[in-house]
């Protein structure tokens, strides 16, 4: 789980800092990337992300009307397709911790002409900042890993969320192949960090996002956490060889 | 690679495209506004839902209800942009229609009303008067290309008919057709009088 043996510690990458240290210290990285964040994007993934993005949409069933959560929703590429499919009838709330990503978020959006059925709100996953029963459809996608107590995160995403709501999990996995896992391997501890030196002048970011991805649940035990956090119906589906997994459970 | 979302985001891509270059689309796109359309092409493997908003987003295999289904063959396809067409294909079972029926055809409508102006789009890149020659020169190849394949075909079908005498002309076919009916008539007419004959015998 998302802890280490000691309670007060967890995982910040590859280290054990102390959970209080942990937000903060998520937030330093987040400050420091938030301008490229989408270039490095882009970059690293070679794109894919998108067509990930687009899958979980797809997934979401969401339609006109819906009140929608994109969590740890950073520069809002879910936001902006969300914000077409539940139309003026519907509402979006693009939540992140960190004010630079969000702010980089609200500016693109605004840019892009989304305003009328968005909201901004900086608020944390473990205790969210809405009535109980809220939203039709909560998404968090490559956010959880960086969240200091998962099942506490879970717990309180299925607090706000409606009965009948789907949570939908976008997130870096456990790669099903041996040889697809040590290509990756080898990408993500000798390239990436080399990538975020070039492109954003910050190669310790790109350490910690690819020790935080190792250290993140792999599918069976995420899909276990959200099991117990009260999600029905929970199912996982690997995405390019499982380097990512898509996690769904419904509130009924 | 998730294909399926390789596939409808460069299928979005081209349709976004292409609604940009008309700006009346966007007019068009109004009572379509917050409508999801599901298509299920019988030759594609996945379902493909149309949302519209002020443009098109395509979501693939989404389980969200949408307000019209449409299940086509990839061959019924360009006779969606005829609006009036859409009850006939109905009956003809080339089209299976359930939910809204006003959805598909606004929809037909947004595709039979398109209207690019290829000569203005073409201007931005050209230049007006470079624009306007080459669109000219087109229209005229397009003129004579169409000119010489009728003139083609009427050569090729006087051929078949008078000189070859390997085709039939249409009233010869119509004049069989009705010399089948007859004679299925009379068969039946014949059918009748015979098990008149066999019931009175009995």
């Amino acid at each position: 789980m998302s802890t280490t043996d000691q309670s007060n510690q967890t995982h910040f990458g590859f280290k054990n800092v102390d959970k209080s240290q942990k937000a903060s210290m998520v937030a330093e990285v987040f400050h420091s990337v938030a301008a490229k964040y989408d270039v490095m994007n882009d970059l690293m993934s070679m794109g894919i992300h998108r067509l990930w993005k687009r899958f979980t949409i797809d997934c979401s069933g969401a339609r006109a009307g819906h009140k929608v959560l994109d969590l740890a929703g950073g520069t809002g590429d879910l936001t902006a397709r969300f914000s077409r499919i539940v139309g003026e009838r519907g509402q979006v709330v693009l939540a992140d911790i960190n004010n630079a990503m969000l702010k980089v978020g609200r500016d693109k959006l605004r840019d892009k002409g989304i305003v009328s059925n968005v909201e901004y709100v900086q608020a944390n996953a473990e205790a969210l900042p809405f009535p109980d029963n809220h939203f039709d459809i909560i998404t968090i996608a490559f956010g959880l890993r960086n969240v200091t107590d998962k099942d506490k995160a879970l717990a309180s995403m299925y607090r706000v969320l409606k009965p009948g709501g789907r949570l939908l999990v976008l997130e870096f996995s456990k790669p099903t192949n041996e040889l697809v896992s040590k290509a990756y391997d080898s990408y993500s501890f000798n390239l990436l960090p080399k990538i975020g030196q070039l492109v954003a002048n910050d190669a310790d970011s790109y350490q910690y996002l690819a020790e935080s991805i190792r250290m993140h649940p792999d599918q069976e035990t995420l899909k276990g956490m959200m099991d117990a956090a009260g999600f029905e119906q929970t199912s996982y589906h690997n995405l390019t060889g499982g380097i990512v997994a898509m996690h769904r459970g419904y509130k009924f | 690679m998730p294909a399926a979302q390789l596939v409808t985001a460069a299928l979005e891509t081209f349709i976004n495209s292409v609604l940009q270059l008309d700006e009346q689309s966007q007019q068009r796109l109004l009572p379509l506004a917050e409508k999801q359309l599901c298509v299920e092409l019988q030759e594609f493997p996945w379902p493909i839902t149309f949302v519209f908003s002020d443009r098109i987003d395509l979501l693939v295999n989404s389980d969200a209800q949408a307000d019209c289904l449409m299940r086509l063959s990839v061959q019924t396809l360009p006779q969606l942009q005829d609006n009036s067409q859409l009850t006939q294909l109905i009956q003809d079972r080339k089209l299976e229609l359930i939910g809204d029926i006003h959805v598909a055809q606004s929809f037909s409508l947004l595709l039979k009303e398109l209207d690019i102006d290829w000569e203005e789009q073409l201007a931005r890149y050209t230049g007006d008067v470079v624009a306007h020659q080459s669109m000219q020169l087109f229209k005229s190849a397009q003129q004579q290309f169409s000119t010489r394949m009728q003139s083609f075909g009427s050569m090729l079908s006087e051929g078949a008919l008078q000189e070859k005498r390997i085709a039939v002309a249409a009233l010869e076919v119509k004049a069989f057709n009705q010399q089948v009916n007859d004679l299925r008539a009379d068969t039946a007419r014949l059918e009748a009088h015979l098990n008149q004959l066999f019931i009175h015998k009995k």
